[in-house]
């Protein structure tokens, strides 16, 4: 039986140049480049001599002739095909900057055989796709992980937050964190927490448009939080990313106090209970809000994460056994609830059950926004009275990873309180200016 | 001379990769501001042209309009290509006889003249290996494309570059002819086709600035260049024949240099200020106030850069643009010197700054910074090399008179890589069964059928399927409307009133009822045929309805009694004329008549009751006819 054409056409390599004339006169003469996920079966894909791809459907009665020479990238990028590094600066005592990386879209780069986006690899990755790093100062790369955002993990936190430890141990003025935009802010929050008395910037970063478009934000991003983690008056984690949708402006935001708001917008990321803490704009850098000052203590980790905290958004539905089942084993549980803090009475008997056993339950709101407040409404009321910890403010993220650590830092549920209600790393916002967040 | 041709029509179905209208407008709601970096796709690999646009470090404002979404600013990712457009396309791979693809890949096309928000343009290929027939000879179609067209270039300020989003990701079907034509008027006559082929579809959007031609020009010996955007059709032989003739000058413009040893510059740029003091114009007020002037030496070059005997073509010419496109205004060269306030003994002085001998030849760039200059320089010196070899491969922009001006290095295919974002569509037999069924008719059929069956003559049914107005025709006949004033109105009134309108402005496409009822006020009496023109132009500015256009135009309402009042008013006032002349009085008094009662009443009528009156009145005067 004759061979499969579709079948020999696996078995060669990427990049390798083909003849495929099919039996009904198409001729196609092009270079052999991975397939697409979502390609069609028996769909080989040709990169023409034009640069455009083609999918063509392989017929059992084609014909496939190699011809000669291999398109010299493979026809897509080889590990070793990336340009050398911009020539470094040689270290020395200058003030420098240590860049972590975890991957995310602003290290990130197109892989074809998915079809979507890859964090990339080593240092020399992010320089090539970065040369303008180090226009103002060193900058040395420090590669943590490399994952997609939403595939790190709390225990990634405590990871991260002793690299941030060694990196100022090592003599970093600033710490820059390149990070997935899906879970910055969780991550945000909860170095916040970890890191006691900071000595100076820690700056998490991101990108909306991967690097590899001309147009992707990460290229301004990064620079601009290069140039804040300089700053000699900062030393508290923040957040920096676009603040509107042009190239010129980049808000500052307290890293306790931000959340993604948009699935794809440059300025996603919002201050939602007052505004930014700062702005860079054409190289300087103002602050809105006051910072929070050097710590007297020593900087120091303060260690302690329990994943086994939990975060429940509330919604009309919820059927009371399944979130006492989700409860059941955890010693704490932040809600998201509606309003002014609220889930439905029925949730009492098992909430009330959950405090009795010695859960710490702590309430927020899932509008995002504003304070919850236990006494305007009978349900909060009720709700206090079970026990549940109003949490004024708080995000229901950053009460989420506040939760996690202060459960890691005492196993008494009256301690694991008292620290939930405390404003560790200015977290709390008491004031709400009436030019609120949209 | 080999030459092929690239149609880009824009086609009337919703944008290609968000459900926005396809529509322009001037209503600007928000802008922002971004700077695009030369990046590598997915190689690295940086394109010639995308550095080279990077480079050039500007800023660009993008305008958002009413109709804009966050896919047009690059806010969110592209929605699925969009269905009616790949239909369309598959149409015309039909039409011209090529082979659809499989599958349909998108790609992005990286371009960092800021024309697109995300720094490239999406594309994809849809079929290829076609041809079309014309006067005989059989053109190849090497590939039809689908992609998605540029922002719109409001203007160029200091450093920024503005751009409005309406036109970005309207889509455009992409024809692409082998090189196969041979002499310029075969290129009109091969974008004409391709032009009525589209437009036979129903599916494309009409007026000036919905179809785009680029060329593919190389004289033998020479190099393929591209012609950027050429709007007017009658105009490509012309672009053709004067492109052939600049590379033929260059061609001996290398021949000159090779003669004179001549050679790629090869020592650093001088400061030549300390020389120019009497330097007029911009240039020497720059020099004065503290600008940076760099003289380049090019060797062997003396004499080349003017234009040599029997051609307007000049190699300085080439040198000033590629100097322009860095934002420099222009260079000086040794060709012109003396002049603008230097002397012979300023020229000798730079020669002897330069160590330049007696074939050679320099350039001076001046520039507010020193920057500026240097980009200016290198610019100059990579296009003074390739002079070396001929003719070098470029994109170029048309000018109204048929020359061309450098725009950009020619891009190469590693600009170029997929589209992940959005998935591959596949071409499967059912889609293809529909698209079968539902062709156009043939030209030729056409034809046949307007003539033999609607009684128009040849000439008009040719030009009713070159302008692919056929459906619009047979819709109209079917309301009632008579073939051969619907003709006319379709491919006479029609694109004389489009002519008056200013060419940048918003295109507005009339609807059938409108037309229709267009045609219904001259049927009923209520305007003449000559006044179909002066409603339309109204209508086409924004006129709400043929009654409002009637009136505003002073038209209608005119009955036979006013006529006659009208010509007797005018017989009665040149009472002397007519006793003179008698009927030859009928010349001079119906220019009278026609500026009150043009369009209001058939041109035929009215001459016939001013003959009529005029014969009264000179009946009554006794004169004689």
């Amino acid at each position: 039986m004759a061979d499969d054409p579709w079948e020999r056409i696996r078995r060669l390599p990427m990049g390798r140049q083909i003849e495929l004339l099919q039996a009904d006169g198409r001729r196609w003469v092009g270079t052999l480049v991975p397939s697409h996920e979502f390609s069609g079966d028996r769909i080989v894909q040709l990169k023409l001599e034009s640069g455009y791809n083609v999918g063509v459907h392989v017929n059992a009665d084609d014909t496939v002739t190699e011809v000669g020479g291999s398109d010299a990238n493979g026809g897509r990028p080889t590990e070793s095909g990336a340009p050398p590094a911009p020539s470094r600066r040689p270290p020395s005592s200058d003030r420098w900057v240590a860049l972590l990386t975890t991957g995310g879209t602003i290290a990130s780069r197109v892989d074809y055989r998915t079809g979507g986006v890859r964090p990339v690899r080593d240092e020399s990755e992010i320089l090539a796709f970065y040369p303008d790093l180090e226009r103002e100062g060193p900058v040395r790369v420090i590669p943590v992980m490399d994952r997609l955002s939403e595939d790190i993990h709390p225990d990634d936190w405590l990871a991260l937050a002793r690299r941030v430890f060694e990196a100022f141990g090592a003599g970093a003025d600033g710490v820059v964190i390149a990070h997935g935009t899906d879970t910055l802010a969780f991550t945000a929050a909860a170095l916040a927490f970890l890191l006691e008395n900071p000595p100076g910037p820690i700056v998490l970063v991101g990108a909306q448009r991967s690097p590899d478009r001309p147009s992707s934000d990460g290229f301004s991003n990064l620079t601009n939080a290069v140039r804040l983690a300089r700053h000699p008056d900062l030393a508290e984690v923040v957040v920096v990313m676009h603040a509107g949708l042009s190239d010129d402006r980049f808000a500052i935001h307290r890293g306790t106090q931000v959340r993604k708001m948009h699935s794809s917008r440059r300025d996603a990321f919002q201050t939602r209970n007052s505004g930014p803490l700062g702005e860079l704009h054409e190289g300087t850098v103002r602050f809105h809000r006051p910072l929070r000052p050097k710590g007297a203590g020593p900087f120091r980790i303060a260690e302690g994460l329990d994943p086994t905290g939990g975060l429940l958004w509330f919604y009309p539905g919820l059927e009371p056994d399944r979130a006492r089942a989700f409860a059941e084993g955890r010693r704490g549980l932040i809600l998201a609830g509606t309003g002014l803090g609220h889930v439905s009475a029925a949730h009492l008997p098992w909430v009330r059950d959950a405090v009795a056993r010695g859960a710490v339950i702590g309430m927020t709101t899932q509008t995002l926004g504003g304070d919850v407040d236990p006494y305007v409404y009978a349900t909060g009321r009720e709700l206090q009275r079970a026990g549940v910890l109003y949490l004024d403010d708080l995000l229901p993220e950053t009460a989420y990873a506040k939760l996690l650590w202060a459960l890691g830092r005492s196993p008494e549920p009256a301690e694991v309180a008292r620290l939930l209600l405390e404003d560790r790393a200015g977290e709390f916002e008491r004031r709400h200016p009436v030019e609120g967040p949209p | 001379m080999k030459a092929g041709l690239e149609v880009h029509q824009q086609l009337a179905t919703g944008k290609l990769f968000c459900d926005c209208p396809a529509e322009l407008s001037d209503d600007v709601t928000a802008t922002a501001v971004r700077e695009l970096r030369a990046t590598g796709g997915e190689n690295h690999l940086v394109d010639a042209a995308a550095a080279f646009q990077a480079a050039r470090g500007l800023r660009y404002r993008y305008e958002a309009v009413r109709t804009s979404c966050l896919v047009e600013l690059d806010e969110e990712p592209p929605h699925a290509l969009n269905p009616d457009a790949v239909d369309v396309a598959l149409t015309l791979a039909r039409l011209l006889h090529a082979r659809p693809l499989d599958e349909i890949e998108v790609m992005r096309k990286i371009v960092v003249d800021g024309s697109n928000t995300s720094g490239f343009q999406r594309t994809a290929l849809v079929a290829a290996d076609g041809y079309l027939e014309v006067s005989g000879r059989r053109h190849a179609i090497l590939s039809i494309c689908l992609e998605e067209d540029a922002a719109r270039k409001i203007g160029e300020g200091s450093g920024e570059v503005t751009y409005r989003l309406d036109r970005l990701g309207i889509p455009l079907i992409e024809i692409a002819t082998g090189p196969d034509i041979v002499t310029p008027a075969d290129g009109r006559e091969v974008a004409e086709e391709i032009g009525g082929l589209l437009r036979s579809t129903g599916r494309v959007r009409r007026g000036i600035g919905t179809i785009r031609e680029d060329l593919n020009v190389s004289a033998d010996g020479g190099t393929r260049v591209e012609i950027k955007g050429v709007q007017e059709l009658r105009l490509i032989p012309r672009y053709l024949e004067i492109e052939e003739s600049r590379q033929r000058a260059l061609l001996r413009v290398r021949a000159r240099l090779r003669d004179q040893g001549a050679r790629a510059p090869d020592r650093p740029p001088v400061d030549a200020r300390s020389v120019l003091h009497a330097l007029t114009g911009p240039p020497g007020d720059l020099v004065r106030r503290g600008g940076v002037a760099l003289a380049l030496h090019l060797p062997g070059f003396h004499g080349c850069l003017r234009s040599l005997e029997g051609s307007e073509e000049r190699l300085g010419r080439e040198l000033a643009d590629y100097a322009r496109a860095t934002g420099l205004k222009g260079i000086l060269h040794s060709d012109e010197l003396p002049g603008f306030g230097l002397t012979d003994a300023d020229v000798a002085s730079l020669r002897s700054l330069l160590g330049a001998g007696p074939l050679d030849a320099f350039v001076i760039a001046v520039a507010p910074d020193a920057a500026a200059a240097d980009r200016a320089i290198r610019a100059v010196t990579l296009r003074a090399t390739g002079a070396l070899d001929g003719v070098p491969a470029e994109t170029r922009d048309p000018l109204p008179d048929g020359r061309t001006r450098y725009s950009r290095p020619l891009p190469g295919r590693d600009r170029m890589y997929p589209e992940t974002d959005v998935p591959p569509v596949p071409v499967t037999a059912d889609r293809l069964a529909r698209i079968e069924a539902g062709l156009p008719e043939r030209p030729e059929a056409a034809r046949e059928r307007l003539t033999l069956q609607l009684g128009l003559d040849a000439e008009r049914a040719r030009t009713l399927v070159r302008a692919g107005e056929v459906g619009r025709l047979d819709r109209l006949v079917a309301q009632g409307h008579a073939p051969a004033l619907v003709a006319r109105l379709l491919v006479q009134e029609l694109p004389e009133a489009q002519s008056t309108l200013p060419p940048e402005g918003p295109v507005i496409d009339l609807d059938e009822d409108v037309l229709g009822a267009t045609l219904a006020a001259v049927e009923s009496g209520t305007i003449a045929k000559e006044g179909i023109g002066p409603v339309l132009q109204r209508l086409l500015t924004g006129t709400s309805n043929v009654a409002a256009a009637v009136a505003d135009a002073g038209l209608g309402g005119g009955d036979r009694g006013d006529l006659d009042r009208l010509v007797a008013q005018v017989v009665a006032a040149n009472g002397d004329l007519i006793a003179r002349r008698g009927a030859g009085a009928f010349a001079g008094l119906m220019g009278d008549v026609m500026k009150e009662a043009r369009g209001r009443w058939d041109g035929k009528v009215i001459s016939d009751r001013l003959r009529a009156a005029i014969e009264r009145a000179g009946g009554q005067a006794g004169a004689t006819a």
